[in-house]
């Protein structure tokens, strides 16, 4: 561009120009803000995704696992069972302290006679010697902590330095309150009685030291009694006398708001207070204590947050391009609207590159206002609608120089796309065919990396687990976009091929119709452009939302048939089904059986270990667990098949698993013939590898304890677990065990597979608001020539109404075969990806379909009414047109 | 069907900033059915607010605007394209269809599309457009467009055929051709006004009116 060039007015006064054209300047403003969102989301989400799998990975556990603690621990020798020194003190309490408060923190400390941090092996106790000069036959361990005693029930209390007692166990040691006592060869008052915290709710206070208190193990040994030492001074002239004592100064931080960058800073604060203490401190006797919770939960949540990545930028790039493609179309909407002019300075010679200088200087305002407006709108989306909204300051400047790169990148795009479509239509000759880019396939080469993205997953896990975290291989997102991307292309480019002969067809219909089909055949590649922006969000939104909801269903059923029900609580004991029991669910008892198949030749085959199921066929299907794929008949059925006559003395039972045959089983030593009346793929309850075999209860014989079978009584419910427990009590169940939902899925974290799809999901939503911002741009583009067309066709005898029908159709037409095609390509997609996403190879059953029908209906309801509100807008503004104005200044 | 129209005294007057424009100041005019009139005038006269007057997308603001013979009581804006037919200056084609669809859609939307299509192949052959009818509007010359938007006015026969600038994009051999079939139509019984600079137009009218600003006069500018 010459120098000379950039002084005249079309480029001096470019940057005001360009405000005159509000449709041109709203189309950068709004593409631009969705490339940038689309771009400032990625490092956002991932942040976000790291926040939120290390808040989740602290929730469940107490409070004080997301505390990070700094402490000194001691193991004292004893000789001939006394201590032999004290190396816990006040002044280590200090120098932990001190240290914490050089890092700018404030600590808080605890004391207990205890391992408190790291692999916890149970408070440590000793001998507490009554009033009475008799040796109490439970020992103490001791605890100090600040606002330990506000939070205990309270049975007495006196003022001055002391111990705290649990009542029950002063009562039943003679102890009163006010009285001295001896722990470990140290006097010490009674100042106070507490209600033993584990005959009550301790409460969150308590929770990290349960240990100390409750025996949840049933061990043979319980924890010595706990008592608790206001003061530190007392605490560790008492402890001296103790061979395990560690000190501790712990950092509260809440750990529903870290963020990943918060735990690692804090965690160093960590280390260097640690280390700052113990080289005050250290005496070679005592060794350093750090709690590592919130260290692990921070690497577990860096490890999904790298199982996210591979899904995760791929998918960001894929809609950080097509977001581009909708700015690069906005550029060629600047250079229809500014027609005119373009034409003229193309006409005196302008090249492309200068006008492309036009149009970056006309659009730069609009396109820096949009970028910053989709960094921001990525920041309250991630708020809003992320994992978590504590996001790493890293991934916010990331996010920013994201949406600066966008603003570079998109206004580029645009002013080379307006440069030279400015220049070609001023030289593109009438009725001259597309340009040969037009035409070459380019999807092709879409659909041939996602042929290369499938090879290479042939060879490798769909899901893969690292640590016991679940995540997507990258090619399982990659493969079915690509391919969805590639089909979607190729398929709007042979209907649209298909257009012309469908204009035949129009031609003897309606004139509504007539005008829609030439309409959308006139403008082919825009209609395959509209119908490629509408079929891909649905295919992308369809696959992402069938396979979030297969992956639930799926794992919901792998806990379901590991159950049996919802939930389930079993016992050893031996008792029969009551009329209580039937209220709530259903009664099973599971044997641990064999069973030994016949050979091939007619003889015995091997024996393998079986699951038998007596259960009741009356009420067993209104509790169980089941799914229809679970096997070829209803499960109404099957149970029908277990009350039918025995033959040759074997009864009936339902297999799964087994290999083919009438077996013989055996429960223990007791034998039950059995045939096979019916066979499943999966039966619930199944909780191993074995094989299940489901017999009517009042078929089974009396198994004695003596046959040597394993037996468990089970009741079945799906309601909540308390009356199920009630009734297993009632019924003279003892010893009784649970089994939740939530207790099977701890073995793994599915977070990473729930948010990559989510994110895809987002995408979906993402693409489907750019076809919007597409439609819109398609509509404007062509709203001369609509609007001009109208008022003509109008004064030719075409009705409003007939034109508004032509509206929807043209609009609706594009939906409904966008719909279609997208809903094509979702269940291709999920035909060939969902059999292989097994979270959880280990259990049954193998991968569930469920379509989410609801988000069907409301994407189709939702392009339906898109289509319908654009065909009102393009009405409206056709409605609005002054025929004498348009039909005068056109020409 | 034939008619033609009388106006009386019709003004029209636009705003432009804090300046009215007076584009008709007090037009008397008369074309009755069978009658080819020439209006004449340099740009901005007021040429084509009179069109659009008469075909009933402006409103006269003072004066009155009757139609005669089949058309008489009848609003401009409700008369369909049998009756009154016009070429504007900006043509209207419509740009989604072709030019062989273009000059058919008014027998189309009439439903006597079988009817008419012997008509349009004539007009479209006589105007030199056979060869282009599967051809869009923005692959068409302005001048091959114009003859379309000729051709598509003439075709349902209007009792009333009005045209801005009908001649102005074509060369000598197609503009006879239009003012042919213009002149046909007249003789057919159609009253035709047609907007023009081209003199021999003026030569091929009955009668010739001149205006300029805003005031018309019988007779060919000086």
């Amino acid at each position: 561009m010459s120098r000379r060039l950039w002084r005249l007015p079309p480029w001096t006064r470019a940057p005001w120009l360009g405000l005159r054209q509000p449709a041109a300047v709203a189309a950068v403003l709004v593409t631009s803000a969705i490339l940038a969102c689309a771009v400032a989301s990625a490092p956002l989400f991932l942040s976000s995704a790291r926040s939120a799998a290390l808040q989740q990975q602290l929730a469940p556990q107490c409070a004080e696992a997301g505390w990070v603690q700094a402490g000194f621990g001691s193991q004292q020798l004893t000789q001939n069972g006394v201590a032999t020194g004290q190396l816990a003190s006040a002044n280590l309490d200090e120098v932990l302290a001190g240290a914490w408060r050089e890092q700018g923190r404030a600590s808080s400390p605890v004391l207990a006679t205890a391992q408190l941090v790291g692999r916890y092996r149970g408070p440590d106790g000793a001998t507490v010697v009554a009033p009475s000069g008799e040796p109490v036959s439970i020992q103490l361990s001791l605890f100090s902590r600040p606002g330990a005693t506000e939070h205990v029930q309270v049975v007495d209390q006196q003022p001055g330095e002391g111990i705290w007692l649990p009542a029950g166990y002063a009562q039943n040691s003679g102890i009163a309150l006010g009285d001295t006592i001896t722990v470990a060869d140290r006097p010490v008052d009674v100042v106070g009685l507490y209600t033993d915290l584990f005959t009550v709710d301790p409460g969150a206070y308590w929770c990290d030291y349960r240990l100390l208190y409750a025996n949840d193990t049933s061990s043979n040994t319980p924890p010595p009694a706990l008592g608790i030492v206001p003061d530190p001074a007392t605490f560790h002239r008492l402890a001296a006398g103790y061979t395990v004592v560690e000190q501790i100064a712990q950092v509260p931080l809440d750990a529903d708001r870290l963020s990943l960058t918060d735990a690692r800073a804090v965690r160093a604060e960590q280390e260097r207070a640690q280390q700052r203490a113990f080289a005050l401190a250290d005496d070679g006797r005592t060794f350093s204590l750090t709690n590592q919770r919130l260290a692990t939960a921070a690497d577990r949540a860096q490890l999904i947050e790298s199982g996210l990545r591979g899904p995760v930028i791929p998918v960001a790039v894929a809609g950080a391009l097509l977001a581009l493609l909708l700015v690069a179309a906005a550029g060629s909407f600047w250079a229809d609207r500014r027609a005119s002019e373009v034409r003229l300075l193309a006409a005196r010679g302008v090249g492309p590159v200068p006008l492309a200088g036009k149009a970056a200087l006309e659009l730069g305002l609009p396109a820096l206002a949009g970028a910053a407006l989709g960094w921001a709108a990525s920041r309250l989306l991630i708020a809003g609608l992320g994992p978590a909204d504590d996001l790493d300051p890293a991934a916010t400047s990331a996010a920013v120089w994201a949406g600066v790169a966008a603003f570079v990148v998109g206004l580029g795009a645009a002013s080379v796309v307006a440069g030279l479509r400015a220049r070609g239509t001023a030289e593109r000759p009438l009725g001259a065919t597309p340009r040969w880019p037009a035409q070459v396939p380019w999807e092709l080469a879409l659909l041939a990396a996602a042929a290369w993205c499938w090879a290479l997953l042939e060879g490798r896990d769909a899901i893969v687990s690292t640590g016991g975290v679940a995540q997507v291989n990258g090619l399982l997102v990659a493969f079915p976009l690509l391919g969805i991307a590639g089909a979607a292309v190729l398929l709007a480019r042979l209907v649209t091929a298909l257009l012309p002969r469908l204009r035949g067809w129009a031609g003897r219909r309606a004139p509504a119709v007539f005008l829609a089909v030439n309409r959308l055949t006139a403008a082919r590649l825009a209609t395959a452009t509209l119908l490629v922006a509408v079929a891909l969000p649905v295919a992308v939104l369809g696959y992402t939302a069938t396979l979030t909801a297969s992956s639930q269903t799926t794992l919901d059923a792998k806990v379901g048939v590991q159950i049996g029900a919802t939930r389930a609580v079993i016992s050893v004991s031996r008792f029969q089904s009551t009329a209580a029991i039937d209220a709530v669910g259903t009664y099973v008892v599971r044997y641990d059986g064999s069973a030994l198949a016949p050979s091939q030749d007619g003889g015995s085959g091997d024996r393998t270990d079986v699951q038998v199921l007596a259960v009741d066929p009356d009420d067993f299907a209104g509790t169980a667990f089941w799914d229809d794929s679970f096997a070829d008949q209803p499960l109404a059925e099957l149970l029908a098949a277990l009350d039918g006559p025995e033959v040759d003395g074997r009864v009936p039972v339902v297999a799964a698993g087994l290999s083919a045959g009438d077996p013989d089983l055996w429960l223990g030593s007791q034998a039950l013939p059995a045939q096979v009346v019916a066979e499943a793929r999966v039966l619930p309850g199944r909780r191993s590898a074995d094989p299940v075999v489901m017999v009517a209860a009042d078929r089974v014989p009396d198994v004695p304890r003596s046959a040597g079978a394993g037996r468990m009584a089970e009741v079945w419910t799906d309601g909540s677990i308390g009356p199920a427990i009630d009734s297993l009590v009632a019924a003279g169940g003892v010893d009784s065990r649970e089994l939740q939902p939530d207790q099977v899925q701890t073995n793994a974290n599915f977070l990473g597979i729930t948010w990559t799809f989510g994110y895809l999901s987002a995408l979906a939503v993402f693409v489907g608001v750019i076809a919007i911002g597409g439609l819109l741009l398609y509509l404007e583009a062509r709203s001369r020539t609509r609007v001009s067309g109208y008022v003509m066709a109008r004064r030719l005898g075409l009705s409003r109404a007939a034109h508004l029908r032509s509206l929807v159709v043209e609009l609706a037409g594009v939906a409904v075969a966008g719909l279609v095609l997208g809903a094509v390509l979702a269940a291709g997609a999920v035909a060939v990806v969902n059999r292989r996403l097994d979270v959880d190879r280990l259990r049954p059953p193998t991968p569930l379909l469920d379509v989410p029908w609801t988000a069907v209906a409301a994407t189709v309801a939702g392009a339906v009414v898109v289509a319908g509100l654009a065909a009102l807008y393009a009405q409206r503004a056709a409605d609005r047109a002054d025929p004498a104005t348009v039909l005068r200044d056109d020409a | 069907m034939t008619g033609g129209f009388e106006g009386s005294g019709l003004v029209k007057r636009y705003r432009r900033g804090a300046e009215t424009v007076s584009a008709l100041a007090g037009v008397d005019l008369q074309v009755d059915a069978g009658e080819f009139v020439a209006l004449v005038g340099p740009s901005g006269s007021g040429k084509s607010t009179l069109l659009a007057l008469l075909c009933g997308w402006e409103t006269a603001d003072e004066g009155i605007l009757s139609y005669h013979g089949a058309l008489a009581d009848r609003r401009p804006d409700t008369l369909g394209w049998p009756e009154l037919a016009l070429v504007p200056q900006a043509l209207g084609l419509v740009a989604d269809l072709n030019l062989g669809d273009n000059v058919l859609l008014p027998a189309r939307l009439r439903g006597t599309l079988a009817t008419e299509e012997p008509r349009a192949r004539d007009l479209l052959a006589d105007f030199g457009l056979d060869h282009l009818v599967d051809r869009y509007p923005a692959q068409a010359s302005l001048g091959e467009q114009q003859r379309v938007a000729v051709a598509r006015a003439l075709l349902l026969r209007p009792a009333v055929l009005l045209a801005d600038e009908p001649t102005a994009h074509q060369d000598r051999g197609h503009a006879d051709r239009l003012l042919d079939a213009v002149t046909d139509a007249a003789r057919a019984g159609s009253a035709v006004l047609i907007a023009t600079h081209d003199e021999l137009a003026w030569a091929r009218a009955d009668r010739v009116l001149s205006m300029r600003d805003g005031h018309l006069t019988d007779g060919a500018p000086s």
